[in-house]
């Protein structure tokens, strides 16, 4: 024993988990979900996770060589801020978002505060969140199989009747960590494991279905609530975006109030505004509550827990609930919530105004598309009669809005307006209005709801494209033959012809009455 | 019933390098034997004996000084050779009475003879505790005679035997259970004398089964008795997590067990009752465990005190070959304290030596990194505490919130946090520092105030 012992203060043995090992288990437990999506939705979500990891992980190696840091890029926390980010990301989004997504993500968000355990915000959904504002049409689009539409998140959010055993495994439209079974099972698995604090995922859950279930507009309806649960992130943000251990309280308590506080803002945003990015913007805005949460929600230890124990202490006396929570943490929720509702509020009520512009256009539009017609006859049940659903089967995802008889000064009929949206737009939903008079000859057509992209999806809207259809008299139109087709706008072009297909069959089925 | 208490963690047991290894008595060859006058929590002891002073086995060197306070018993015969300054396990110099070991272990006059301990009273229990030296074995060192004399006896409900034995490693009260069951259960009778409305609870971890049968055994048909296996979590052995789980009641530090009506003796302690009691024998030995992946033949000892660490090592063979120990440890790799020599002498309270041939610390303090908020510490802290928010705090300097919101003080140093943390940051040792440097503020300041 001639060598010298080390002297230590203790304990002298340490568990086995390290950072980098949770930061792996958890990179594993996103394998299902990973998997799934790159099967749902083929190699260019493989690409997109790729260039993801690879630029976060690289943008770190970069930062940590640069400044002189310890290698910090080797623990796995880049990898999974990049693997997160593509989960919330679609399919067809172009490589460039999640390139300048994940090196916005670490170098800003991360390493810019400090690196791991400095972040103040997620880094995933912060990156999320930017991309979202930089890029809104390249982050909307949302593809499956080539063939862009409407996530089902969109679907619902309009009113519509969403499959719900698609969404949960993962075959539905969305981003490509969608699959609900992919994320259960690890998210679940790192439950058990206790990596993540159930306090956290299970009150979000919870919250999120309490408040939907009050305020959504269809109650306890178990269909609804599971297709919301399904749609948006819930789950995805629920397990692996809200329990990120940087931007969550340490204490129980201060989690369990996180996790409310996550479910009643996620769900808000979504009954009242953007429905598919709700939960990013809930969880970003409950991250910037966490350091208020862990200075003023801590648990008291176990002893003083308990109302017999505390009695025996000097000078306890019970204060009333509200008094027990300090007095800026209601001041903050109170803020948080007028925030909320305010933010939503503005949406519902400039949502009249929009919707009576949007009236306003669709007359005017059909003045423009029947310039004979003096007044026009709205044909509601006809309309209703269709329940909202896909019009017809050979168009795609079409729905009519409405129908309109055009009549002169005298009373007679003198052709037939509708109002048609296609959700397959490169962009979200092109909506027309359609004019054919009596003859069954194409009036003309004119957009009332049309963002694509400028210089591509937009030249839709220009007469050279437009002004094809008019005089047209076939009952169904085929791009490359009555219509030409815009070069490198397939997807506009298409919707639109398809629109006035959905249209024309309307009119020549529903309206003329011969 | 819950078995079990909230939070703890679950380290690797090791206690299979030493747990059927039966006690064996050492007697350490003539030499010297060191006995530390302050081996016990509160004021170490006033030495009685003088240079050349002949001694025998079981005679006091050293008379308690206080109420708080614990004799010294010799443990060889011999003649006092000096009452000097001497390095003990704490790695500070402190007053020590050393004794030259003639090696003949020649008694003292009474010693082991069996008392009649019919019509003792509670008064005379407790004198023959404080003349035996019998502070408490689990490892903090309390003076048992104190412990045993609440305000209150009558209100006392539990009279717990912490048989848990959570620390990993350590074995020694294993065997000691399982060797003399009827020594403990000797002891806890007459403890329980003292409280007249008392149960008497003998809590075991379930990963020692042979313990539990053989106590199982040792109550069988014995009054307000019993025996009752505990899971196997640390620190299942700790005074309130033993209260928790057989009282089901949590308190603060600014209570002792006895105002829940609670006494906690270790089993080592009730067998050292039983002996100075029953057997007017003193406590100059006790069992130990000699142990770690470093050890070439880990064993359970009873082995006297002043023996040093070095002479239990070379009685277990010494280190294994090829194999060099990277750290030495009085007690287990929980709570137990490193030490950089091994020619120390043990104390009534050491129940082991660690011999680690890694040492997980060193590369630990390489992986440290940030706190990363997981609250796994939270998760695991048997008193419910949020460690990581205490350690902000004391960065912050900001004492009120440490004390007074974050209940810091309610710290046990049990070392979970630490143990769990995956930043690897040293979150008992910031706190023990902590709770030491508040506690000597407001020290000074009561001093201040009474001027």
């Amino acid at each position: 024993m001639n060598h010298r012992l080390n002297l230590s203060a203790g304990p002298h043995v340490r568990d086995r988990w390290t950072t980098s090992f949770i930061m792996k288990m958890v990179l594993l437990a996103l394998m299902p979900a990973t998997i799934i999506g790159i099967v749902t939705f083929g190699l260019s979500a493989l690409w997109v996770i790729l260039a993801s990891v690879i630029s976060a992980v690289g943008t770190e190696f970069i930062f940590d060589k640069l400044t002189g840091r310890p290698d910090t890029w080797k623990d796995g926390s880049a990898a999974l801020t990049g693997l997160l980010l593509a989960l919330t990301l679609s399919a067809s989004t172009p490589l460039y978002a999640p390139i300048i997504g994940s090196i916005f993500a670490i170098l800003v968000v991360k390493c810019a505060f400090g690196g791991l355990g400095k972040n103040f915000i997620n880094p995933a959904l912060a990156a999320r969140c930017f991309l979202l504002i930089s890029f809104p049409s390249a982050m909307t689009v949302y593809s499956i199989d080539g063939v862009a539409s409407a996530t089902p998140c969109a679907e619902l959010a309009a009113g519509k009747v969403v499959n719900l055993t698609s969404m949960f495994l993962g075959s539905a439209n969305g981003v490509i960590g969608g699959s609900i079974l992919g994320l259960l099972i690890g998210g679940l698995a790192l439950w058990a494991f206790d990596i993540i604090h159930g306090q956290i995922c299970f009150t979000v859950i919870g919250a999120f279905t309490l408040v939907m279930g009050l305020f959504g507009g269809k109650g306890f309806d178990p269909a609804f609530l599971a297709a919301h649960l399904c749609g948006g992130g819930v789950i995805l943000g629920a397990f692996f975006m809200a329990t990120d251990y940087v931007t969550s309280p340490m204490s129980r308590l201060g989690q369990t109030f996180y996790g409310v506080l996550i479910g009643i803002l996620g769900a808000l945003f979504r009954i009242k505004g953007a429905a598919a990015d709700s939960f990013s913007y809930s969880i970003i805005t409950a991250n910037l509550f966490t350091p208020f949460i862990d200075t003023y929600i801590v648990d008291k230890p176990f002893a003083y827990r308990v109302k017999e124990m505390n009695r025996r202490i000097d000078g306890w006396v019970k204060k009333p609930l509200l008094q027990r929570i300090p007095k800026p943490v209601l001041a903050l929720t109170v803020i948080a919530l007028i925030a909320g509702v305010a933010l939503s509020g503005v949406f519902s009520m400039t949502k009249d105004t929009i919707d009576a512009q949007k009236a306003a256009a669709a007359a005017a539009a059909y003045k423009t598309v029947l310039p004979d017609a003096e007044s026009f006859e709205a044909q509601n049940a006809k309309v209703e009669a269709l329940e909202a659903k896909v019009y017809g089967t050979d168009f795609g995802r079409v729905y009519i809005n409405e129908a309109m008889v055009g009549l002169d000064a005298d009373g007679n009929v003198v052709g037939y307006a509708v109002s048609v949206t296609s959700a397959e737009g490169y962009d979200g939903n092109v909506t027309l209005s359609l004019g054919v008079n009596i003859d069954g000859q194409i009036n003309g057509i004119s957009f009332t709801e049309l963002h694509e992209t400028p210089g591509k999806g937009m030249l839709c809207g220009e007469p050279a494209f437009m002004d094809q259809f008019a005089g047209k008299t076939a009952s169904k139109l085929t791009l490359g033959q009555e219509i030409d087709g815009i070069t490198g706008v397939t997807i506009t072009s298409k919707a639109t012809t398809n629109a006035v297909n959905a249209g024309l069959d309307f009119i020549n089925t529903q309206l003329r009455g011969e | 019933m819950n078995l079990t208490f909230r939070g703890g963690v679950h380290p690797k047991g090791r206690k299979e390098l030493s747990r059927e290894a039966p006690l064996r008595r050492f007697d350490p060859q003539p030499g010297e034997m060191v006995y530390p006058l302050a081996q016990h929590i509160g004021k170490p002891a006033k030495a009685i004996v003088k240079k050349n002073d002949p001694v025998l086995v079981g005679q006091k060197l050293a008379d308690a000084d206080g109420f708080v306070s614990a004799c010294v018993i010799s443990s060889c015969s011999g003649k006092v050779k000096a009452v000097e300054k001497r390095r003990t396990i704490a790695g500070t110099m402190t007053e020590c009475v050393v004794v030259e070991n003639d090696g003949k272990y020649t008694p003292i006059e009474g010693l082991g003879q069996k008392q009649d301990l019919s019509g003792i009273t509670g008064q005379e229990i407790l004198n023959r505790v404080k003349e035996a030296g019998i502070i408490g074995l689990g490892g903090a060192g309390f003076p048992t005679h104190v412990k045993l004399a609440p305000k209150a006896p009558e209100k006392i409900k539990y009279l717990i035997a912490n048989g848990a034995e959570c620390e990993p490693y350590i074995t020694c009260n294993d065997q000691l259970m399982r060797s003399s069951p009827e020594g403990i259960v000797e002891g806890l009778e007459i403890a329980l004398r003292l409280y007249p409305n008392a149960e008497c609870v003998v809590g075991i971890e379930d990963n020692k089964p042979e313990a539990i049968a053989a106590m199982q055994k040792a109550v069988s048909g014995k009054e307000r008795m019993r025996v009752l296996p505990l899971h196997t979590k640390y620190p299942q052995g700790g005074e309130r997590s033993l209260i928790r789980v057989i009282a089901g009641v949590d308190y603060p530090v600014s209570m002792l067990p006895a105002d829940v009506g609670c006494i906690v003796l270790n089993v080592g302690t009730a067998y050292a009752i039983g002996r100075a009691v029953a057997w007017n024998e003193p406590l100059f030995e006790h069992v130990l465990t000699v142990t770690g992946e470093a050890v070439r033949v880990p064993g359970n000892f009873i082995a006297r005190d002043g023996t040093t660490f070095a002479q239990l090592l070379e009685a277990c063979g010494g280190l294994k070959d090829g194999v060099e120990a990277k750290k030495a440890l009085s007690g287990g790799p929980m709570m137990g304290v490193a030490v950089g020599s091994l020619d120390v002498p043990i104390q009534k309270n050491t129940n082991a030596l660690t011999l680690l041939a890694a040492d997980p610390v060193e590369k630990a303090e390489k992986d440290q990194t940030f706190c990363l908020h997981c609250g796994r510490c939270s998760t695991v802290c048997p008193n419910g505490l949020v460690p990581a928010l205490m350690a902000d705090a004391i960065h912050m300097k900001n004492w009120e919130r440490y004390e007074h919101k974050l209940y810091g003080l309610e710290c046990i140093a049990c070392g979970c946090c630490t143990y769990i943390c995956p930043a690897r940051r040293p979150l008992t040792q910031l706190f023990k520092q902590t709770k030491a440097e508040i506690m000597a503020r407001k020290r000074a300041e009561q001093a201040g105030g009474k001027k």
